[in-house]
Formats: structure tokens, sequence, C-alpha cells
């Protein structure tokens, strides 16, 4: 058992304990550590200035990865390497990135600058030749103001990926590594205690080693807040909205971040972040696939994990018109044992969830498409790229000889909770696939929600895109084989 | 020979920049004692202030002053054009989140707690917040102006066609990086240094003088660098400064104050929202015989800038078309929002995008090209030159401009497959539209188109450039130290342009207007001149040689490559640093100030005639955009851009001015959206919902070029200003989008508001597209309240 947390910072070793460890990592290094290059914006992951490249070990290897140190609490980093934007320039030598985006005009105020030098530095880790795409794709978390963004595309490519020392070229691991590995199984507790408005409060955390234990801090603090990647429940920390006195990390729990084939179904673990569920999904679900590419922002899905979006119970969760059209199952574990829950029965009201204080998700299974199944998935959003959807909708058809045998709708973001829109798909089976079907269902489909306006968009809009979503469908669907 | 000028000189901060180096305000140490500072606001956008308390907030651990209006030493009451704004609020709150209550503390904690515990009792008024609900009530910020030109009644009486209605366009917020921040820090008895994200650290110096009631002579304002501004520094940093100035006095400790993103995005002015009654009469052919636009603009609590806003829109209202009969009208209307401000384009993007809306509506009302509407109206360069308030078009190649970019662009051609590829059935609907800009140059305040710099050589031969102008991002300082590098034939890295800071420079303007360029280059130049003189006849004395028969000839000195020598003995050559020690020695001056006004601009508001501008920048732009019609998604396909920005002083500066206005300016017109509750509450107010363009809104394909134009010689180098202008070439891609719509919507003139959301676009496809009549003509106006808005739209075309 320990009570601090182990983390390097370009190359340097801290221990971290007590009130320390209670913050955003951004403030640690701005705060604490004078390391003013990473900046702070908007304190919830949306803007990417404040982005580092975290380095966590997998098969015994540094590997690094962008993220939002604003969302990312110093708790969060046990056994991680972190380098930040002082830690590019190495020896005294500007990195590759950084020359070019001077020679290329990339910066203009600056202040987006050192968050889209290390994202792009993070992008030749892999030393593969980038295209345009691939740059556009790895830059979407950072904004910039200023510069209309064309000048530092063109600073990334214009750098010859060969030419880039890796991360771990530059802080050699070795050292690191067996001093992860000598900490990585232990149990940590620490706390603090904070005098809030003349209340004392005393702050715990826990970064438990084992399931077991898990579930029974779960059980003693039973409104503790889990901590997978953060990226929902620090942005609400952050904002002042929740604010839990005891956290409990599931950073150094094993054997939770599996993704498998295994008889008739795919099982995902709790701790799998979207980054590596994009890459799954790639040839498994590609229909999915294509929505975890716009799935907030490479920082989000380096470590935001699915167990995280749907414990999070947001109505416009991306992943959940898809596990509900899938009928998805969740396991939730406590003290008490396991069960499995379908999603569709998983949300009851808004942020109310099957779940009860002591359970833990600990896998997420479901089967894969069979042959007859058709699915689509949309997310509507105001901007196309890190945004939260308006809408966002599933739809798995299976037809046969133009009717429709059975169809699967869920609509998110039109009520409280993700829904699956059961008359319009009694009303849809049996008929005939055609154009005329889904124009009437679209109308059938705007009088089973109650959607509201909000900062987003119109409750007007919601109803529209819900009728017209089917017609969408329609179309996608005939475009792929044509009727 | 130039040296420096003209060439691609990396940012003189990019290594900073890159390595994380740079310093912004709160990367600045924090000194011994320091102390941070925050505000309460007012809970209400309207109302009376019956107590506050904050006895509670005092007893928190870390607290050591909460300040009221009570606790001011000198002045509460400031207005860059009319002085109607309380910085701390007295006894009306007149919009959500104005500042009451200061507090400062040793620490963030205590900040945050003692906020929460200071109790502000209100009695609320009714708010307004629309354009019409303060025209109803008559509540107005200055008066309504006019610029006139012969007679738009008998234009519309005689005229073919008329068309009118209201156009609507909604704010912007900034979204500089960096948001609001300042240190003061207390000198001896009264002195006080203040560092500030500021565009305009004189008034800075001035409104904390006059906060404290001392002299302007004991405040040193300085800016080193801003984290973006683009306007929302030239007022607005005023209030977070004199909130640390006035903590910094009573506590005599150093006060540091910054802006959360969401404090400052809820509190700051904005780009103003617009509405706008317009009546345009057009032949048949399309020529535009006569218009009247009334502008309405939402100009929040308080004057801040907006009068001289509005001034600006008035003077943009015909843009690049030759209008004989038009009359301009401009109200601003007070209501219950911070109160709004500059914003790059300074009220011209606002009007330039009625005058386009209303040749869009000209086409497809006559089914014509709108291309061929703006080249028929465009100003001339022997005839239809004039403007509606009398200066003379001068100079511009508009006209070129069109033709050029049409070729390059292959405008025609695409035009035509844009009208094809819509007839074809799909879910998929495409627009395509080219829209000119003529822009301004100067301040329309005639008195602010003033410099003064500050030119030190030290003895190594190195030099220190001090101007008024503020560096933003914009490449000001690197493109004076060409322009200074070139007076002496230096390198520019023996060139460094200093903080900016009131104790060099004083008086000085805001740097805006796109002239930061234009007024502070050439103010260093002068001063440079002067050091010249002195060099130079040092040069001539040491050059001239009696045995050869050489007479000292100052003319025949040349200052080239880090050289000094006589263009007669070209061998004979002199390091620059070596003839700088030598003046040393010689005692001559090493030092000067330079000053600069503009010639000849002179506006006369009253009779609304004159010549605002030393010149005018000028461009088009051509825009395709597809939109999902089923949902309203739009992606920007294809831009090619072509400006006239004279010589450029350096390109790679320039074309990051372009391209970074055209980009900011495509988010105000497409999915920059502030969305209020109807408490006036701004719930779009952080980048989770207020949607900037992300790189994965850039075109697909963006082509972007400059022209040479020989007519323009004047200005520093013959170089154009081009910070702002570009902004409005994005109305082209709102432009295509209402082009898009003219395709679905039958035999209608489609509308379409700013911004053109996803939601906003399908909400007239939907419109125009429905065989069953619904209420969709639902309701309009310049702002989006969450609460459902009343009054509706009517469309007329009028054929006469
Ligand atoms: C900038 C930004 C962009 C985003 N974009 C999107 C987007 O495009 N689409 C989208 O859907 N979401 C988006 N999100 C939300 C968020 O990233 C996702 O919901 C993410 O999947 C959350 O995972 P996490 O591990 O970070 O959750 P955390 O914040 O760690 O946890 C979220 C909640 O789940 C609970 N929890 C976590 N793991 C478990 C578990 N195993 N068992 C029980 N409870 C658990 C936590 O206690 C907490 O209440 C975005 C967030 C940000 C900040
Ligand atoms: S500060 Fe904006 S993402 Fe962290
Ligand atoms: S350079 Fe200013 S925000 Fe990117």
């Amino acid at each position: 058992m320990r009570d601090y947390i182990l983390l390097y910072i370009n190359g340097k070793r801290y221990q971290v304990s007590g009130e320390q460890i209670f913050q955003p990592f951004s403030d640690f290094l701005r705060h604490e550590q004078g390391l003013t290059g990473t900046k702070v914006v908007c304190a919830e992951g949306d803007c990417g200035a404040c982005t580092a490249l975290l380095g966590t070990v997998k098969n015994h290897e540094l590997i690094y990865e962008i993220f939002n140190t604003c969302i990312y609490y110093v708790y969060q980093l046990d056994c991680q390497h972190v380098v930040t934007i002082e830690g590019l320039k190495a020896n005294g030598h500007l990195h590759a990135v950084q020359q070019s985006m001077i020679d290329h005009f990339s910066s203009q105020c600056g202040y987006c600058t050192p968050g889209f030098v290390v994202a792009a530095a993070g992008m030749f880790e892999k030393k593969n030749v980038l295209s345009e795409q691939d740059v556009r794709y790895g830059l979407t978390g950072n904004l910039c103001r200023c510069t209309g963004y064309q000048p530092i595309i063109q600073a990334v490519l214009a750098v010859a990926p060969d030419t880039v020392p890796s991360i771990a070229e530059c802080f050699p691991s070795s050292a690191m590594l067996q001093d992860f590995e000598q900490h990585t199984t232990d149990s940590i507790a620490a706390h603090y205690e904070e005098t809030i408005t003349g209340k004392s409060v005393i702050k715990k955390f826990f970064n438990p080693a084992t399931l077991q234990e898990i579930l029974d801090c779960k059980k003693q603090y039973p409104a503790a807040a889990f901590v997978a990647g953060g990226t929902d429940i620090s942005v609400q920390m952050n904002k002042g909205k929740v604010h839990p006195d005891t956290i409990i990390s599931l950073s150094n729990l094993p054997n939770l971040d599996f993704i498998k084939r295994q008889e008739e179904y795919v099982r995902i673990g709790p701790k799998v972040c979207w980054a590596e569920l994009e890459h799954f999904c790639k040839n498994t679900f590609p229909e999915w696939h294509k929505t975890l590419t716009v799935f907030g922002s490479p920082q989000i899905r380096n470590v935001g994990t699915i167990a995280g979006n749907i414990a999070n119970a947001s109505p416009v969760g991306d992943s959940l018109p898809f596990l509900f059209v899938m009928n998805a199952e969740v396991e939730l574990s406590s003290v008490h044992g396991k069960r499995w829950v379908d999603i569709n029965d998983f949300y009851h009201g808004y942020k109310n969830t099957e779940m009860t204080k002591e359970e833990l998700i600990t896998e997420i299974r479901l089967a894969p498409l069979n042959a007859v199944q058709k699915m689509k998935l949309y997310k509507v959003s105001k901007r196309k790229d890190l945004d939260i959807a308006i809408f966002t909708a599933g739809i798995l058809l299976e037809e046969m000889d133009g009717v429709i045998q059975n169809i699967r709708i869920a609509y998110g973001g039109v009520g409280p909770v993700v829904l699956r829109l059961l008359e319009t798909e009694a009303f849809l089976k049996k008929k005939q696939f055609c154009l005329e079907t889904f124009r009437e269902a679209g109308k059938l489909a705007r009088g089973e929600i109650t959607p509201i306006s909000d900062v987003r968009a119109s409750a007007e809009y919601r109803l529209q895109l819900s009728e017209n979503i089917l017609l969408q469908f329609y179309y996608d669907v005939c475009e792929e084989q044509p009727c | 020979m130039m040296a420096a000028i003209g060439k691609k000189i990396p940012h003189d901060s990019a290594l900073g920049h890159v390595t994380g180096e740079a310093l912004y305000i709160d990367d600045i140490p924090f000194g011994k004692n320091e102390l941070v500072v925050d505000f309460v606001g007012s809970p209400c956008a309207h109302g009376k202030i019956k107590s506050i308390d904050f006895e509670k907030a005092k007893q928190i651990e870390g607290i050591v002053g909460i300040y009221t209006h009570q606790d001011i030493p000198g002045h509460n009451l400031f207005g860059p054009i009319i002085v109607d704004e309380y910085f701390l609020a007295e006894e009306l709150c007149e919009y959500l989140g104005q500042p009451i209550v200061i507090i400062a503390a040793k620490n963030w904690k205590a900040v945050k707690q003692a906020k929460q515990l200071v109790n502000i009792q209100i009695e609320a008024y009714e708010p307004v917040f629309s354009i019409e609900q303060a025209c109803k009530k008559n509540q107005y910020l200055g008066e309504t102006r006019q610029i006139k030109r012969g007679n738009v009644q008998n234009a519309f009486k005689k005229s073919e066609c008329v068309l009118e209605d209201t156009f609507y366009s909604n704010g912007q917020d900034h979204f500089y990086l960096e948001s609001q921040a300042a240190i003061a820090y207390p000198g001896e008895t009264n002195e006080l240094t203040i560092i500030s994200s500021t565009q305009n650290p004189t008034e800075t110096q001035q409104v904390v003088a006059e906060l404290l009631d001392i002299g302007q002579h004991e405040v040193v304002s300085i800016c080193k660098r801003m984290g973006g501004a683009f306007g929302g520094k030239e007022t607005q940093a005023a209030i977070p400064a004199m909130m640390a100035a006035l903590a910094a006095y009573h506590t005599k400790c150093p006060a540091r104050v910054v802006y959360t993103k969401d404090d400052d995005m809820k509190i700051t002015g904005k780009r103003h929202p617009y509405q706008t009654h317009y009546k345009a009469a057009f032949t048949r052919e399309g020529q535009i015989t006569g218009l009247r636009v009334d502008f309405y603009s939402n100009g929040g609590a308080f004057a801040d800038l907006s009068t001289a806003i509005m001034e600006r829109s008035m003077l943009h209202a015909e843009n690049a078309y030759y209008i004989p009969h038009i009359e301009i009208n401009g109200t601003v209307c007070k209501t219950n929002f911070p109160p709004n401000t500059a914003f790059r384009g300074f009220g011209g993007p606002q009007s330039m995008a009625v005058i386009e809306n209303i040749i869009e509506e000209i086409s497809i009302y006559l089914k014509k090209d709108a291309y061929d509407i703006r080249t028929l109206n465009c100003y001339g360069v022997k005839k239809n030159n004039v403007t509606p308030y009398g200066q003379i078009v001068k100079n511009t190649i508009l006209p070129e401009i069109f033709e050029e970019l049409s070729q390059t662009a292959d405008y025609k051609q695409r035009y035509a497959a844009v009208k094809h590829f819509n007839q074809q059935k799909s879910t998929k609907l495409k627009g395509i539209a080219m829209t000119p800009i003529k822009f301004g140059i100067s301040f329309t305040t005639k008195f602010l188109n003033q410099g003064n710099a500050l030119v030190n050589i030290y003895k190594d031969g190195t030099v220190q450039v001090s101007t008024g102008g503020t560096e933003m991002g914009q490449g000001l300082n690197t493109k004076i130290r060409q322009i200074v590098a070139d007076e002496f034939g230096i390198d520019h890295n023996h060139v460094k342009l200093m903080p900016t800071s009131t104790e060099k420079n004083n008086n000085t303007s805001p740097t805006a207007a796109s002239a930061g360029t234009d007024l502070n280059g050439l103010a260093a130049m002068d001063a440079c001149q002067k050091i010249r003189a002195g060099l130079i006849g040092l040069a001539s004395r040491h050059f001239a040689s009696v045995n050869e028969g050489l007479a000292p000839a100052p003319e025949c000195i040349r200052l080239e490559g880090g050289y000094v020598f006589d263009e007669r003995l070209p061998h004979k050559k002199l390091k620059f640093s070596e003839l700088i020690m030598a003046a040393y020695q010689e005692r001559i001056s090493l030092g000067a100030r330079g000053f600069y006004t503009t010639p000849g601009v002179d506006f006369n508001r009253e009779t609304g005639k004159g010549n605002p501008f030393f010149y005018y920048t000028t461009g088009c732009c051509v825009a395709e955009v597809l939109i999902e019609r089923l949902t309203g998604n739009l992606t920007i396909e294809r831009i090619d851009l072509l400006m006239d920005i004279g010589e450029s002083i350096n390109p790679g500066i320039d074309r990051g001015q372009i391209e970074g206005g055209l980009i900011q300016g495509i988010g105000w017109l497409t999915n920059e959206e502030l969305r209020y509750q109807d408490n006036g509450a701004l719930l779009s107010y952080s980048p989770t919902t207020y949607k900037i363009p992300n790189i994965q809104d850039l075109p697909k394909i963006f082509h972007v070029n400059t022209i040479k134009n020989p007519h323009h010689t004047i200005n520093v180098r013959r170089s154009k200003a081009v910070g702002e202008p570009p902004f409005m070439l994005s109305l082209s891609v709102w432009a295509a989008v209402k082009n898009a719509l003219s395709y679905v919507a039958d035999n209608q003139i489609p509308k379409l508001r700013i911004p053109a959301t996803s939601e906003e676009i399908l909400r007239r496809i939907t419109q125009y597209t429905s065989k069953a009549q619904t209420d969709l003509e639902s309701a309009e106006s310049e702002i989006s309240l969450l609460s459902s808005l009343t009054n509706t739209e009517k469309t007329r075309v009028l054929p006469v």
C-alpha cells in the first residue's frame, strides 16, 4: 500500500501525495512546477491547448499518446511518464515539428501552439508517412483561432518521419519501466483534509490493484466516484458540477482492457479506450468505426472508455444507439456477485441507471451482425468533429425480398435517455421496404419523442431530424444495394 | 536593395511559441505576496441593487480584501466614446454578470469559496434583449446617423423591380485563446505598473489613472503580447486591468486577474448582432438603381465602441458596388447584454452581408448568375467610382480581380456544374458564389490616425524598437522589424521589438482598424530616418577623401547588407556596428522618436461626407458548398481567393492573416452560435457548445493568391493593411449556401440568416420543400433566445 502517486515528467521522477494529487495535472504543471508552456484555455478537453504526451506501459514498453492535461487529475497518473512541450526541445535542440512550425508561419498569437506541437509530435511516434487526412485527423482535438490551420497542416506534412527521434529515444525507458513495474501492483490510498467554507472534509483517493479490492472499496464508500479516463467526470469536477469526496481509480486494475471475439460474442472490457475500439472496429463493426472517428478528439479517445460512456448515462452518448440496436449486454459486478443487464433495460431516467451504488461495469458483450442484418449509425452535431451530438440514431434492419422482417431503431438526444422507437418499429415490421414506408415511419417517429430545445439545437430541429433520418437510412441502404 | 521587406521572415515570437517559452500574462511567475483577484457579477440582466453582503465571504481563510464601487478613490464611470459605463455597478445592473464586487485573495481556492458567499440582492426589472424590444422602448445608444446620396424614393418609384425585407445576423464571440488578464504591480507612493493583455495600453493607463485618481504619468501600462484579441481587447481589457489595479491599490500587493474562459465568454461583449431593413430597386438586367438600408445593431448595455462600429457598417453598406441613389441609416440599440464591442471587420461584415444578400436575392429573382449582377454593379475605374459618402474609389482593380479569379477558379464552368448537380436526384445539394470586398483602411475617427515610435541603437549596432502597436499574433512586430532593418540596411535579427509600454510611447491609438503596421511602421520609419540623417552625415565625412577628390556627399551614402559605404567608393566599407561606435564617440544621437499621421483622411459624421479612408483593400472569393438535404449538414468543398494587398511586407504573415481571417469569418457565418437563456444568460459559453472552426472544417481545396496592383503607390513600402479585410471574403460561403437553397425554393426567394447552422439550413429546406403548409415561417430575430420568439418574417418581391 502506498500513499503517493509515482510519475515522471520529462524524464524526472516525482512522488506526489496529499492535496497535490487532487488537482488537474495542468495546474500541477503550471502552478507547482512552473512548466507554463502547457496552456489552459477551456479546462474541459475541448481546445487541446493543454495537450501533453502520456507514456503508459504496454507490453513492457512505454507507449506515448496525447491527452488533455486539464481534465486528467494527478491521481490518474500513477506509473506513467508525461512529456510536455518543455520536454520536446531535447538537449537544446528543437524538435523537427517545432522547426517546421517556425518555418511555415504556423503560429500567430502562439497560445494554441504548444498544444499543436505536442499533438503533432505524437503523430510521429509511429514513424509512418502522414497524409493530409492523417494530419487533420490527428489534430482534430486542437483549436486555433488565428491561423486557419492551413500553415499548421503544411508544417506537419513537411516533416520527414524518419528524421524525428521517438520519445523513447529522447527519454530512455528502461529505468522508468523498472520503477513502474516495481510499483504498479501496489494499491494506493491517499487523503487530505480540506476546509470548504468553514466545514472540514476528508478527500480520499483509492487506486485498488485487484477487482476484489475495488468492489470492497465501493461497498465501503458507496458514494465514491469511479474514475476511468475521467473525460466526463473531470470536466464536471472542473466546472464545479460534482464534488466527490472519495475517488476510486480504475487505472491500476489489471485485466479489464480486453477486446476479443469469443464464441458468439464480441467481449469488451470496461477500460478499453475509444482509440483501441476504433482500431478493433475497423473490420468487425465498420459502421460503428465510422462514428468512432468523430468521437471527441484523439486526446479524448486515447483515455475515454466505453464503460465511462455507458455509466455516464448521457442521452447523447455516442456509443449508445449502436449498443441499443445490437442488444448489447452489460456485466455488473459487486461484492454480491455478477449479473448481466440488457442495455435496453439499463437506463431508467435522466442519469438514472440500473447500476447500484456498489456495482462496477466489468464487461460489455454483443453479437456481431449476421448476414441479413444491415445497420446504420448517425450523429448530427453542430460541428462535424469534436462536438457532442444534437441527435444520434442507430437503425438495424433485417429485410427479405423487399419486406422488412425486423427493425430496431434507437434515437439519442430526443429525450432524457436513449430511446427505442417501439411503435415505429412495430409499424415497419412486414412493410414493403420502400420510400413511402419510411416517409410514413418518419411521421410516426416524430410522434414518439418529445425532445427539448437546448443550447445545441431546438426541439423542432430534433423532430425534423428524427423524421428525416429514416429517409436517410432508406437512401443509404439503397445506395449500398440498389432497391 | 531591400533586404528584409518582401521576405518570409518568421514571426518574431515563433521560437517562443513553438517551445512554450513565450510568456503570456498568467505564465509570469507569481511575485512575493501576489494576490489573485476575481469578481462577483450581477445575478440578473436588469435590476436595482438592494443589498450587498459579503461578511461571510470575508471570513474565508486567504481572503485579503473585498471591494465595491465605494472603494474606488477616483472615477467609476468610463467609456471610449460615450461615457456611460460603470466599472463596478453602483445602483443599476444592466447586464448579467456585470461586475459588482471584487475579491482579492491569497489563492484561487479561497476566491472560489468566497464568491459563493457573496450575497447580492436585486430588485429585478424587465430586461430588453432584442433590437425589436429596444426599438419599442426607444432605447438607443447615441443618435441615428445617416449617409445619403441622390433620391432613393424616386428610384423606388421609377424602378422595374423592388425587393424589400429584413435581414438578421447574430453575434460572434472573439474566442481569443488567452482570456482577459492583467497584473498590477504597486510601486512607490502612487506609482503603478500594469501588465495586461490589451490592444490599447494607453487606454488601460488612462482608465487606471482615473480609477485611482492619480496622474497618467504615475501609471505605466505594458503589453508584451496577447494570446489573440481580434478586437475583443480594444476596450474590454480595461475592466480586468481596473480590477487588478484596484486590488493592488488597496493591498499594496501585486494583484492578478485572469478570467476563466467561461467567465470571459459570459461577460465580455461580442460582435454586434444586426437587424437590417432593406429595400432595393433594380432593373431587369440587375443594375441596382436605389437602395435604402436601415441598420439596427444590438449594442448591449453600454455604448463602448458601438457608434463607431455602426459608422463603419454604414461606410460599407454598398461594399464594392456603385449605387447611384442610396440612403443608409444606422441606429444602435441599448439592450441588457454585455456591451458589444470591436471585432475584426468592425461592423463591416454585418453590413456587407446585407448587400451580398440583396445581390443573391436579385439574382434569384431575375434567374441570373449572381456573378453577373456583381460585375454589373461593381465600382468602375473611370466612372461609377464615387462612394455614397463622396470618396473616390481610386487605384483599385476590382474588375480585374473579378475577371482573373473567375478564370483561375473556373467559376462559370463550376456554376453550370452545380446547376446540373442539383437537377439530379440526390440527398445532396450544392451551391456556389463569388463575393467581393472593398474595405476602407484608417480609423474613421480622424485623431486616432497617428502613431509614434522609439528607436534606440546600441553600441554594438543592435536596435530596439518600441511603438504604440501591440502584438496579438498578427505579425506587427515582425513587419516593423523588417522595416527598421531595411532603413539601416542590417539583418532583421539585429532588430528587436520591445514590449509595448506607455513609458516609451505615449497617447497611442489602439492597435486596430487593420492600421497597426501603417501607423506604427511609418512612425518607426520616421524615427529611423532621423537617426539615419546623423549617421549619413558622419559616414559622408568619413568616406570623403581629399586625395581622391571626393567631397562629403550624403546622397551617395548607402546602408546595405550590414555595411555603410559611399557609392562612389563601393569597395571601402564600414560595418554598421563600426559606424555606430564611431557615431557614439562623435556624440551623434543614436535614438529617436518618430511620429506619423495619415494624410488626407477626414470624415464629417454630421453630413455623412468626406474621405474617411486612406485607401481600400480589395479582393474576391469563390466558395462552393455541399449540403445534406436531410440533415442540413454543410461542407465547404472548395475556396478560391484573390486579394490585392499591395506589396506585401511579409508574404508569410499576410497569407496567415488572409487564411485565418477567412476561416474566422466562416465560423461567424456557419457554426458559431450564441444561444441565450431567456434571462439573458449565455448558454454557449465554452468551446463545448460554442463551435469555432475545427481543422476538419477547412475546405477540401483551398487556393489563396494575391494580385499585383501597380496603381497602389502610397503607404508604408506600398503595402496594404490585411488584418480585417479577408474576414469578409467568407461571405462567399454564406452566399453559396443561399445559392444552394435557391434550387429547392421553387420560385420563392429563400431566406437565410447568419449563422447558417445546419439547423438553420434544414429549417429552410423543410420550409421550401414541404408540401404541407406548416408554420415554419417561424420566429426571426438577430439573437437566439431559448424561449420562443414572436414576429414573423415576410418575403415580398414586388415587380412594378
Ligand atoms: C472534449 C470532449 C469530447 C467528448 N466527445 C464525446 C463524443 O463525441 N461522444 C461521446 O459519446 N462522448 C464524448 N465525450 C464524453 C466522454 O469522453 C465519454 O463519455 C467517455 O466515454 C467517458 O469515458 P471515461 O472513461 O473518460 O469516463 P469517466 O469520466 O472516467 O467516467 C464517467 C462516469 O462513468 C463512471 N464509470 C467509469 N467507468 C466505470 C465502470 N467501469 N463502472 C461503473 N462506472 C464507471 C464514472 O464514475 C463516471 O461517473 C467527450 C468528452 C470530452 C471532454
Ligand atoms: S485547456 Fe482546453 S483542452 Fe485542456
Ligand atoms: S495561433 Fe492564436 S490560437 Fe492558434
